[in-house]
């Protein structure tokens, strides 16, 4: 396994004050990629050092983009190979756990239990003397649940609300987990430690022994959601029936936190302290917008986070040993954006153009209605609506009203003819629906709803274009089958349009004619 | 200021919508000044929207409403307002004085601080509801009934023509929904306009001049006597406008509703 | 190991040293824990009365791809880039976060850490492509660099020194944000209470709510340099935490968390000495350790006197 010497760390330490100087060589963090270039050539020199040093630091050798990824994806350096694992296993283990973070609405929970563990990876180090896994998943798993149960006893013993208390023990847990860290640096092993890493996530440094215990966990984690699942469902959609269906909630919510401060642990060493809670919060969120069910929520989360994984750890080998933590969140923040913006049902993008195609039938019913109109108003005969009479009552133009009645002929509801619009069947049908709807509303809210007639209109208005069919019947029924709206017009139902229909064909060509349109008409 | 025939209220034709769902419908209702009006209706048949929205507190999609004659960004200064108790945080560091005085912030400009006057003013609004012994006390250790109290000092201490009232009655003890009421008809007698959204049926009857049945529309309003009747309530309470709400279902879950031109 | 790491406590190097012989040093370091912790805790009150404190997590970490990206483009570390980036970057995050969960049905917790995150993702790897450039690098972004501040630029006002740069720009944010809170005081109070009550008086709530977020963005980013995005949280936060465990007066509450900057700067800058550990950290855990002793003695609300009454 190959781990690289660390850069010397000074940190901010009262004695640093010496040694501060101009030179840009001020302190060299060890995610700080753009290493000053003294240092840089320092390391070039000792080659036998750098050959030892990680995936980042192998990538200093000025090779194209290209080169680069074919190494990562040839598999054949094994620091790759882990780094590769690692970010699958934790874009697994956080995937799913944090599906039911957001289910449960605790993301801040999350955030504040990832910095919250930070003074425990610092004492897992001091305790074993080296960055031994083990214990500072250990230590760092304690700090994780006493943060926790920090939380909520502030919250259940004073007044101080939970948001309030979430910050304060995250920031606490965090400036003691920073001061332990900043001691370590100065122990004479410290500088070796590696420790830094753990702020933003390298996760190039992950060796064999991270890698198993990582799978361990992630399989704990896989396990307790496969065989817990209808019971961390119920507790997380209805804790008060869940507790009197007699389910041990209480234990669900402890061994649920458990894993959860298991996962951000094994975590920390890929994606860092500071940005863990993103890999548990953001693929999940985006897998909540594109499914209605918590299995496949799950999954789709899961798969989230094993990619946003691979690709940050992609990026830090190709970007020179680029932090691996923010380069992960930065590809799940883009899964959550195409989530947000092109999801199928939920998406911004599919609802911009459902109600767009709601605003386009909505204008083309609202042109049958007129037409419509027109069409009573000639007592249903058998001509059709001239085009100058239409514009008019629509109070556009020619042209304008000609886009119109192209879109509705495109729909097979009219066709047009030497400046004459004629229904087709279908749209005759759809014209009648939309004024029934209209007037049997308009009467609805009079009779029933005691609302004045003329407040009426601009409400059936909108009404007249959602009202479902069983919602209708519905309408006639309380209306008792009326035919005669509030202002003395017909509601037209099919079987009367068509004896209007018939009616007007019987009468004589002339005087059936007497309320149409002004004279527009040859 | 005002002469008799302007109304205190005036609504015509207010709909107002939460995500698209209509809530109420069409509301008209004039108010004339010097009125103590209940609003009475189911749960969820609009009582609290109603009053919200008259003083801008929510967003209307369609109507308009006037107070005194004006609409309401002129009007500010002459409304007041008692919400719900449960709409504040009670563990707000401030003292019952505070909350009374608060009341008297809109008349001060930006950046002044309430002198003497208003702080006699605000200690008298509390000697008004029995509370001044309790000036001195965070809010928190107030009982329910005091709570309201407090919020009915501070409505005093707006020194508003109109008033609205959520649910001042809601889980007070019996010596506080007294209290409540004496103030209520001092104001009234004063030629203030209440409107006090109430649900309990038997005393609405003996507290009111005026009711205004609402179960998403206007079913009734008018003097007590001849709005508080069997076949009205029925009216309101039993339910008979399930279509409506059905509707306001269909246009809050259909993505439609707003745009389209008319006809 | 634990000698290596925890030092003997030297009395005279840690309590008295730092306040005679290393006065021009830690003088600074402890004014400017102070002006940060006084700002930050005059604004967090208001964040934890009307319990936006995570927007203060949120606007502390998104503030840091605001600040890159106006040195970056402006070339310099000048403090006017520096605020218009902090100000750009705040409001970036508060619509942000509302886009998110007004327009989908993520809850806005899980909005704020969305948003943030992201947004302090892409500062992070600014700073990491670009540290030689703008002097400023990972971890100090974390925890910042307080103990640098001493040897900074020293503003000049005539021939007479008034005192390192970071140091006289965070006190000019403490007298505003003092003012502000002073001059504005019935507004912020009448609608961190009761928004509606607010609106009926004329007075608009979300100008109070947007000039609250410009102020909390304005705080952070003068913060900084000094305590980094993560110890910046705690320092909104614990002062007015610890001072509303002790009384029920949102005055006494500023005046209390007034003093508890104090104490914890100089406490802070003690611990640190001693401790030799990041003396940011040392006065965030100093904070933390008034929180607890109030949280354990406070009269009223303490965990003694809860035993006691039971």
């Amino acid at each position: 396994m190959s781990r690289g010497p660390t850069p010397k760390v000074e940190r901010v330490v009262p004695n640093a004050f010496e040694r501060r100087d101009p030179a840009p060589n001020k302190r060299v963090g060890v995610n700080a990629l753009h290493r000053p270039l003294l240092w840089f050539f320092a390391l070039l020199a000792t080659s036998a050092v750098a050959r030892a040093a990680g995936v980042n630091d192998l990538a200093r050798g000025g090779d194209g983009f290209w080169v680069q990824a074919a190494r990562f994806a040839s598999l054949t350096d094994p620091s790759v190979r882990y780094a590769l694992a690692g970010a699958l296993l934790l874009g697994l283990g956080c995937g799913l756990l944090g599906g039911f973070i957001v289910v449960r609405k605790m993301a801040l929970v999350g955030d504040a239990l990832s910095h919250a563990v930070l003074p425990g990876v610092a004492a897992g180090f001091l305790w074993a003397g080296t960055k031994d896994p083990v214990a500072i998943f250990i230590g760092a798993t304690i700090a994780g649940l006493l943060g926790t149960a920090t939380v909520s006893a502030i919250t259940s013993t004073t007044r101080l609300k939970e948001d309030t208390a979430l910050g304060l023990v995250l920031t606490s847990y965090f400036a003691l987990g920073i001061c332990m860290l900043t001691m370590i640096q100065r122990l004479p092993n410290g500088n070796q430690s590696g420790i830094g890493t753990f702020l933003f996530g390298q996760a190039a440094a992950l060796g064999a022994d991270d890698i198993g215990l990582m799978s361990i966990v992630t399989a704990a984690v896989v396990g307790v959601v496969l065989l817990g699942y209808k019971e961390l469902l119920v507790t997380s959609f209805d804790p008060g029936f869940a507790r009197s269906a007699g389910l041990p909630t209480a234990w669900i919510h402890h061994t649920l936190m458990f894993l959860l401060a298991a996962a951000v642990v094994v975590a920390l060493q890929a994606v860092g302290v500071v940005l863990v809670s993103a890999m548990l919060i953001t693929p999940a969120a985006a897998a909540y917008l594109l499914t209605d069910r918590l299995h496949r929520m799950l999954l789709l989360a899961a798969g989230f986070g094993m990619v946003s994984g691979v690709v940050g750890a992609f990026g830090s080998f190709v970007g020179q040993g680029l932090p691996t933590g923010p380069l992960m969140v930065l590809a799940a923040s883009t899964v959550f954006a195409g989530a947000f913006l092109f999801g199928p049902r939920h998406g911004v993008i599919a609802r911009w153009w459902r109600q767009r195609s709601e605003r386009g039938r909505t204008r083309r019913e609202n042109a049958l209605k007129a037409m419509f109109h027109l069409w009573e108003e000639d007592d249903f005969g058998p001509e059709g609506v001239a085009l100058n009479d239409f514009a008019q009552r629509r109070r556009s133009t020619l042209e304008e009203i000609g886009v119109v009645v192209r879109e509705l002929a495109t729909h097979d509801l009219v066709t047009l003819d030497r400046e004459m619009v004629y229904f087709t069947p279908a749209g005759r049908l759809r014209a009648g629906e939309i004024v029934r709807n209209h007037r049997l509303w308009e009467l609805y809210l009079t009779e029933s709803a005691n609302i004045a007639p003329d407040h009426v209109h601009d409400d059936a208005e909108r009404i007249e274009h959602v009202l479902g069919e069983a919602t209708v019947r519905a309408l006639e029924r309380r209306l008792n089958y009326a035919k005669i709206d509030p202002h003395g017009k017909l509601i037209p139902s099919p079987r009367e349009l068509h004896r209007a229909e018939h009616d007007a064909l019987e009468r004589p060509a002339g005087p059936g004619r007497s309320g149409g349109g002004e004279g527009g008409r040859s | 200021m005002t002469d008799a025939a302007t109304p205190a209220l005036e609504i015509h034709d207010l709909t107002v919508s939460y995500h698209r769902k209509p809530v109420l419908w069409g509301i008209d209702v004039a108010i004339t000044p010097g009125q103590l009006v209940g609003i009475i209706g189911p749960n969820g048949a609009g009582k609290s929207t109603l009053i919200k929205s008259c003083m801008g507190l929510l967003p209307v999609s369609g109507g308009w409403v006037k107070v005194f004659g004006k609409p309401l960004r002129e009007a500010t200064g002459r409304v007041g307002y008692v919400p719900q108790r449960e709409s504040v945080d009670w563990d707000f560091p401030v003292s019952v004085l505070d909350v009374v005085l608060m009341g008297r912030y809109g008349r001060l400009g930006l950046g002044r601080r309430p002198g003497k006057a208003d702080r006699e003013a605000a200690r008298a609004c509390l000697d008004k509801v029995q509370l001044l012994p309790f000036a001195n006390r965070q809010i928190s250790n107030l009982s329910g009934g005091q709570q309201q109290r407090v919020f009915l000092a501070r409505a005093l201490a707006q020194e508003a023509d109109l008033y609205f009232m959520d649910e001042p009655f809601a889980g007070v003890d019996a010596a506080t929904e007294t209290a409540i009421i004496t103030v209520l008809r001092e104001l009234r007698s004063a030629g203030k306009t209440i409107l006090v959204v109430h649900h309990d049926l038997p005393t609405a009857r003996q507290y009111f001049d005026r009711l205004l049945l609402l179960n998403m529309n206007v079913i009734a309003f008018g003097p007590t006597e001849e709005v508080f009747t069997a076949e009205l309530l029925q009216k309101t309470y039993g339910g008979r406008l399930t279509l409506l709400s059905e509707v306001a279902q269909a246009l809050g879950a259909g993505a439609n509703a707003g745009g389209g031109d008319r006809a | 190991m634990m000698e290596d790491f925890i030092p003997v406590f030297d009395f005279h190097q840690v309590v008295v040293a730092p306040w005679t012989e290393h006065l021009p040093l830690f003088g600074w370091v402890a004014l400017m824990g102070f002006f940060v912790a006084a700002a930050c805790g005059l604004v967090g009150n208001y964040l934890i009365l009307r319990r936006m404190a995570l927007m203060g997590d949120a606007v502390s970490h998104s503030v840091l791809p605001g600040l890159v990206i106006a040195f970056l483009l402006s070339n310099s570390r000048g403090t006017l880039p520096m605020f218009i980036g902090a100000l750009v970057a705040g409001a970036v995050t508060t619509v942000l976060i509302e886009l998110i969960h007004r327009n989908s049905r993520v809850k806005q917790d899980a909005a704020i850490g969305i948003a943030f995150s992201a947004l302090f993702a892409v500062g992070v790897l600014l700073v990491s492509l670009y540290a030689d450039k703008i002097d400023l690098d990972a971890d100090c972004v974390l925890f910042g660099e307080i103990a640098f501040v001493p040897l900074e630029a020293q503003v000049m006002l005539g021939s007479w020194a008034l005192g390192p740069e970071s140091v006289v720009r965070m006190g000019l944010v403490l007298v505003a944000v003092g003012t502000g809170v002073i001059v504005f005081y019935k507004e912020l109070l009448v609608s961190s209470f009761d928004a509606g009550l607010s609106r009926t008086l004329g007075i608009n709530p979300a100008v109070f709510h947007y000039g609250l977020m410009a102020m909390l963005s304005i705080v952070v980013v003068g913060a900084f340099e000094a305590v980094g995005a993560i110890l910046v949280i705690a320092m909104l936060i614990l002062p007015g935490a610890t001072a509303s465990l002790l009384t029920t007066r949102l005055g006494v509450i500023h005046l209390l968390s007034l003093a508890q900057a104090l104490v914890c700067s100089m406490a802070g800058v003690m611990l640190g000495v001693w401790l030799d550990c990041s003396i940011a950290a040392a006065m965030v855990l100093a904070g933390a350790g008034l929180f607890v002793l109030a949280w354990i003695f406070s009269p009223t609300q303490g965990l003694l006197q809860r035993w006691r009454r039971h």
